[in-house]
């Protein structure tokens, strides 16, 4: 480790310390125990990757630029060879936007020294592998070449050839015979090196290690190859040397560089309509995890063996919901993220509500928001690639376990951090979102990052962070770093529409809920009534059989009515009262006993038999009619027993279809397979300066044990223990050293200069600056004390 | 949040809040691209469909006066989703158009590439096509103008047909009003028809579809061919044509079964155009037989099939539907749209009820309890014979008289699908059974004797569906019919609908027996009356009988 670094890391002031790890907290967990400690840490691989990925096009370039040049570099030659790579002429404010970046690099020690000499941190150098798209050095290029090869090299570009690696890169550093060199070469050849120019430095020919001389260059490559402007690297691999690189950019290290991020452009939308549209969305989505939590309560889809839900569950559902199918994933997901539901257990299992659901579902709409958006903006899961197959060519199915993507949380901040700070109601194109991204975060690119971008707007759109594109109040306070005075629920709130408590009731047996209904009517309304169509109103529709469900469930025709009543503004229409009462009348003269469970069979002498099993006493039948028997047992356990007697009974219900009426509402204790990636939001303050206190301590320590202070020579002169007591304590008050004579546990008498610390117990505690360390000291054994001076 | 009266849901459907403020204003923004679905008392319900939107944008609204009325009405923020799929609907339309070119005739142009190698590819359209006329255009067999258009629309993206018309042979028409006049609607719809070119009225019963079909033919001033659903239906036409323009009865022909007469009007038949001899249809020369510069179609909604296979060669000449619905049991909405043309012009029946110009209705159910022999007779009857067994229960005939007694000094009218069942209650009614058997002067004698109140009680079949012209029947019984056709209901509903010498109301009831298919039938009709914004009211045949 480069003790100039450490060195430079020490003399920054505790504030400067302070801001350092609160922007690279990774220094400090754990505390390392001196300055020492930080500076390795600061240096090392991934620490420094960190940190570069969160660089933004400019700084980064900033830091190349300090890697490729030779350090240490002149501020003003910093300044000059940027000014080089600037899209346009450079403005005043370039000057100043590169002091604040060399600045805030310094801050983030990943470059350290005085504007007359600027280096990268140690480490740096290692970690840009390909700085600014160049290749390696001519010396690393040409390092394993034998040096008979170097000189013929070196012979055919026009210098002495004593086969050193570094003649030929120095003959190469000259642009002046290498803009020679390009010139002797063909067009062809010319045109390949502009293609590796601007980088990736590195391409593939076939055979690449040939040994041509200029005079028998056959091909572009060969000829590039005898000149040192290619180098073999591999069996196929030619490297472009980073000399010649940069003689061919003119001496520019960039192109097209600006110190200030590419605009976001796309409509703009009316802020008061956006949130309008993005509340109403708000609403739909909450709505609609609720719908399919209660859908699933009562059907549970199954769980796949590979985990995860089966394609037709979730076409069935988004059926049910009537949501596109990737909306319905979407909600699946976040609802399961959010622990709202979850598999029921390892072999056969179901997807089934948590009990956290049900906390979740009394609460009011915009709190029940604030938990499905908090939870969709930090989940790793990524409801995206729903549908898509993965690299071994499988089905990722909605909940399945390998739906997780590490940067998805991280995008989405990104991505939705940067609407946040746009203009009001802009609503910026996919294309201008990505650019925007490339350009704050340039080593962190790619398709999949794309893809997720691309993921986050519709799905904030879906779920209602956006609106129309734009980002919304309450969106924006979800995000770090935003102001955060107004939770994001109670931004959201005043939006919503008010819960009603009436229907309009209508002759054609429908029920219009002109906006969401209060919970109980809502419930009330889904047993009697089948929901015919939904959005910002409901449409409900009493027929026979809802009718019926609500009769089955235990209402009466008078509660009905009575409850229709009040919560009509109009008279309830004459044909649903008649419906009602009509349906009443029939289902009251089906109902016929109140035994619990009943077995029916059109073949009395098979009942007979039943009747006559010894193995049904303890069912307690009773015989209603020759082919009806009644009991008291429910009927799980009667159509159990009947099966364990060897017959093949089937379930019906009160209508007599063969389904289960009393569908159970189920619950799971399951685990949502997902890690919430909580986002960065910066280490508490206290946090930090305890750990910068503590780092400076341990490295005072460690300063003074690095240099042991030999002891005076001499006896201590003896001193009586009363003196010497009185003595100590007067250091201890003053945090002054003496200098005493200690007989060691060996019975060697020693000297020693301390610094005590603490007494008691008949021990001294006190920092040794002859050993460097601290330790305890026996009273008894200290045979005299005397002044340091 | 605004406090609009529109309510816009997921699955494209608007409702609206009849009571609030701004509903009326609403009604006239959305009604261009939304079509009517359901008008009960509270709550209408329109359905935004592509149909309906192309329909918008044949009459010339673009996508940002939709997007613009949905967004100013909404009472809640319309999901964006919808926005842009009515944007991009609409967007369709038009993309292609069909075209006169002084040199290749017919041409099929587009202003978007892309989609006219889209539909150059489809098997169907390659057929159609001429020769390639550059990259944006291809000729058309003329003959194809229908097919295409079907096709396209079919495809997805129907064309505009620019293509114009052929003004025909001229004869001079003019309306005389003399005693009566052109109601407003009358008037636009027939001015909305003229500047579209072709396409289709909707107007309820009752509401003058043929003197708006008058109207049309004194804008084209041409011979005319009008399409009629039957014999009775040609003969009113013929009256009225008379009656309300300069034509005389010697201009005007009629093309029946009975009669083949071929003048500068004629008038044939559904029935007569699709006779066919051998597997061929006799009558198709009556298309070519004069150089028509107007075709009529009476109720659209039951146009056969093989007259929109004749209309689809018909397409150079101005074509006007008259229907009271778009609606047709068949789903074949979109042969309408793309061979008779688009929705010029419509209203609701509501409102004009309100208007004073149809009479408004009260529908009562009576719910007739079966005796037990009945139920048990019901519940042993084969399956297919079961509807027929329970509409025609002697407990229901019982009632249907005691309804007839309640209001013996009114004009009444007994409809039913059963003639076994009319003959008796005839019979027992002592009135006269119009039939499919009955001469078409014999019924012609008693529809004159009706309305002229010399008889007072009329049993009909299902023949009196259509087009006939009972103006004061103040109450209709029907007693039994075919299987809930929505379609139907409308037709029997405009039987009484027609506005009243004394501005009275009108009643129509339903007989129809409780627990039996007949009541499921039932709930149709009643879904879709009550749909239609009438006054529905469930009564037991016990309250009919102990009325007495």
């Amino acid at each position: 480790m480069s003790t100039e670094f450490t060195e430079w890391l020490r003399g920054r002031s505790d504030d400067q310390l302070r801001a350092l790890v609160a922007v690279r907290p990774e220094l400090i967990t754990p505390v390392p125990a001196h300055l020492e400690g930080l500076a390795t840490r600061a240096g090392s691989p991934s620490a420094i990757g960190r940190v570069l990925d969160r660089l933004d096009l400019f700084t980064l370039s900033v830091i190349e630029t300090l890697a490729v040049l030779p350090s240490p570099v002149a501020h003003r030659t910093l300044r000059a060879q940027m000014a080089r790579a600037l899209r346009g002429a450079a403005d005043p404010a370039f000057q100043g936007a590169l002091r604040e970046t060399v600045e805030r690099l310094r801050t983030l020690a990943l470059v350290y020294g005085p504007d007359k000499a600027l280096a990268p941190a140690p480490g740096v150098r290692e970690v840009l592998e390909t700085p600014a798209g160049l290749g390696p050095p001519a010396v690393e290029v040409f390092r394993h070449h034998p040096a008979e090869r170097l000189a013929e090299l070196a012979e055919d570009i026009g210098g002495d050839g004593d086969g050193t690696k570094e003649t030929l890169a120095r003959l190469l550093g000259d642009p002046e015979i290498v803009g020679r060199l390009i010139q002797d070469v063909s067009p062809q050849a010319r045109s390949a090196l502009n293609e590796l120019a601007w980088g990736p430095a590195s391409g593939r020919v076939p055979n690449a290690r040939r040994e041509v001389r200029t005079a028998d260059a056959q091909s572009p490559i060969e000829e590039l190859l005898s000149r040192a402007l290619l180098g073999a690297t591999g069996e196929e691999t030619v490297v472009l040397p980073r000399e010649v690189a940069l003689a061919l950019r003119g001496g520019r290290i960039h192109r097209d560089l600006s110190p200030v991020p590419p605009a976001l452009d796309g409509a703009v939308r009316d802020q008061g309509l956006a949130d309008r549209t993005a509340a109403g969305q708000a609403f739909a989505f909450t709505r609609a995890v609720e719908e399919l939590c209660e859908r699933w309560s009562v059907d549970p889809p199954g769980v796949l063996r590979s985990g995860g839900l089966a394609v037709r569950d979730l076409k069935r559902t988004s059926v049910l919901l009537d949501l596109p199918e990737w909306v319905t994933g979407l909600v699946a997901e976040v609802a399961h993220a959010a622990g709202l539901v979850a598999a029921s257990g390892a072999v056969d299992g179901e997807w089934l509500p948590t009990p956290a659901y049900d906390g979740w579902r009394v609460k009011g709409t915009e709190d029940r928001w604030t938990v499905l958006a908090t939870t969709w903006l930090t989940m790793d899961r990524v409801p995206g690639v729903i549908g898509e197959r993965d690299e071994r060519d499988r089905l990722l199915n909605a909940l399945h376990p390998d739906l997780r993507r590490s940067a998805a949380a991280e995008v989405r901040t990104a991505t939705l951090g940067m609407l946040a700070v746009a203009g009001p109601g802009l609503a910026p194109t996919l294309e201008s979102v990505r650019e925007r991204l490339a350009w704050e975060q340039p080593r962190r690119r790619g398709g999949h990052r794309d893809q997720l971008v691309e993921f986050t707007l519709r799905e904030a759109e879906q779920i209602g962070v956006t609106g129309l594109g734009a980002v919304v109040d309450h969106g924006r306070a979800l995000l770090p770093g935003c102001d955060r005075t107004m939770s994001a629920g109670r931004l959201l709130a005043p939006l919503l529409p008010e819960p009603l408590d009436h229907v309009l009731l209508q002759a054609d047996l429908t029920a219009v809920a002109p906006g969401p209904l209060t919970s109980d009517l809502r419930r009330w309304l889904a047993l009697a009534a089948e929901v015919e169509s939904t959005g910002g109103a409901t449409v409900y529709r009493f027929d026979e059989r809802s009718i019926r469900r609500a009769l089955d469930a235990g209402q009466s025709a008078d509660e009905m009515l009575a409850m229709l009543e009040r919560h009509s503004t109009t008279p309830v229409p004459q044909p649903l009262g008649y419906l009602v009462t009509d349906v009443a009348r029939r289902h009251g003269r089906m109902r016929v006993g109140t035994a619990s469970a009943y077995v029916r069979c059109d073949d009395p002498s098979l009942l007979d038999e039943v009747m006559a099993d010894r193995r049904a006493l303890p069912l307690r039948l009773r015989r209603l009619a020759p082919t009806v028997i009644a009991s008291k047992t429910s009927r799980p356990t009667l159509v159990d027993s009947l099966r364990a007697m060897g017959y093949a009974p089937a379930s019906e219900s009160l209508d007599g279809d063969v389904i289960i009426t009393q569908l159970d509402v189920r619950r799971t204790d399951g685990q949502p397979l997902v890690r919430s990636s909580a986002t960065f939001n910066g280490l508490e303050a206290d946090v930090v300066a305890a750990a910068v206190r503590a780092v400076r301590a341990g490295d005072a320590a460690h300063r003074a044990r690095r240099a042991p202070v030999e002891a005076p020579a001499g006896q201590v002169p003896r001193s009586p223990a009363t003196a010497t007591i009185v003595a100590l304590r007067e250091a201890i008050r003053q945090g002054s050293q003496v200098w005493i004579g200690y007989l060691d546990s060996q019975g060697n008498a020693t000297s020693r200069i301390l610094e005590p610390a603490r007494m008691e117990g008949g021990y001294l505690t006190a920092y040794d600056e002859t050993r460097a360390a601290v330790h305890r000291f026996a009273l008894h054994r200290i045979t005299g004390i005397a002044d340091i001076n | 949040m605004t406090d609009g009266p529109l309510i816009v849901q997921s699955d494209k459907t608007l409702l609206l809040e009849v009571g609030h403020d701004r509903a009326d204003e609403c009604r006239k923004a959305i009604a261009p691209f939304a079509e009517l679905e359901r008008a009960p008392e509270h709550v209408h319900t329109y359905r935004i469909t592509p149909l309906a939107l192309w329909n918008a944008r044949a009459a010339g609204h673009d996508a940002e006066q939709v997007v613009d009325a949905l967004i100013g009405y909404s009472r809640y923020p319309v999901p964006h989703a919808l926005l842009v799929d009515i944007a991009e609907t609409m967007a369709r339309y038009g993309r292609l158009r069909l075209e006169k070119d002084p040199v290749h005739g017919l041409v099929l142009t587009s202003t978007d590439r892309a989609v006219l190698e889209e539909v150059l590819r489809s098997k169907k359209i390659q057929p159609l096509l001429g020769e390639r006329l550059g990259a944006d255009a291809v000729a058309v067999h003329p003959s194809e103008r229908g097919n295409i258009k079907q096709y396209l629309l079919k495809l997805g993206w129907p064309a505009e047909d620019l293509a114009g018309y052929v003004d025909g042979e001229h004869h001079p028409i003019t309306l005389t009003e003399d005693g009566w006049e052109l109601r407003t609607y009358q008037r636009e719809a027939a001015e909305a028809f003229w500047h579209g070119g072709s396409g289709v009225v909707v107007l309820p019963c009752g509401a003058g579809k043929t003197i708006v079909g008058a109207a049309a033919m004194a804008h084209a001033k041409a011979t005319t061919l009008i399409l009629v659903t039957n014999t009775v239906s040609a003969h009113q036409w013929k009256q009225e044509l008379i009656k309300r323009t300069s034509l005389t009865e010697e201009e005007i022909g009629e093309y029946t079964g009975t009669k083949k007469e071929i003048r500068p009007v004629t008038i044939a038949t559904y029935q007569v155009m699709t006779t066919r001899r051998q597997g061929v249809y006799r009558h198709l020369e009556l298309f070519d037989a004069r150089d028509w510069g107007l075709v009529v179609y009476d109720e659209v909604h039951l146009l056969p099939a093989p007259i929109f296979r004749m209309t689809a060669d018909l397409q150079a000449r101005r074509r006007v539907g008259l229907t009271a619905t778009l609606v047709r049991e068949d789903g074949r909405e979109g042969d309408v749209f793309s061979l008779i043309g688009p929705k010029r012009y419509d209203a609701p029946w509501k409102e004009m009820e309100n208007q004073g110009w149809i009479a408004p209705a009260d529908c009562v159910e009576v719910r007739v309890t079966l005796t037990d022999d009945e139920r048990l007779a019901y519940a042993m009857a084969e399956s297919e014979e079961r509807y027929r067994f329970c509409a025609t229960t002697p407990s229901k005939s019982r009632v249907t008289e005691a309804l007839v007694r309640r209001h013996l000094d009114e004009q009444v009218l007994v409809i039913g699908q059963y003639i076994d069942q009319l003959d008796e209650l005839g019979e027992h009614l002592n009135a006269p059974v119009i039939k499919g058997e009955t001469k078409v002067k014999e019924r012609e004698r008693l529809f004159q004797a009706f309305r002229d109140k010399e008889i007072q009680v009329l049993v009909v079949s299902k023949v009196a569906n259509f087009s006939i012209d009972l103006p004061e029947a103040a109450v209709a019984i029907q007693v039994s019919g075919t299987f809930g056709s929505r379609q139907e209901e409308a037709q029997r509903l405009g039987r009484v609908l027609r506005p009243k010498a004394d501005g009275g109301g009108a009643r129509f009831y339903s007989v129809v027996s409780r627990d039996t298919v007949d009541q499921d039938f039932a709930a149709h009709r009643q879904r879709f009356l009550a749909e239609q914004g009438y006054a529905y009211q469930i009564i037991d045949a016990d309250d009919v009988l102990a009325g007495e």
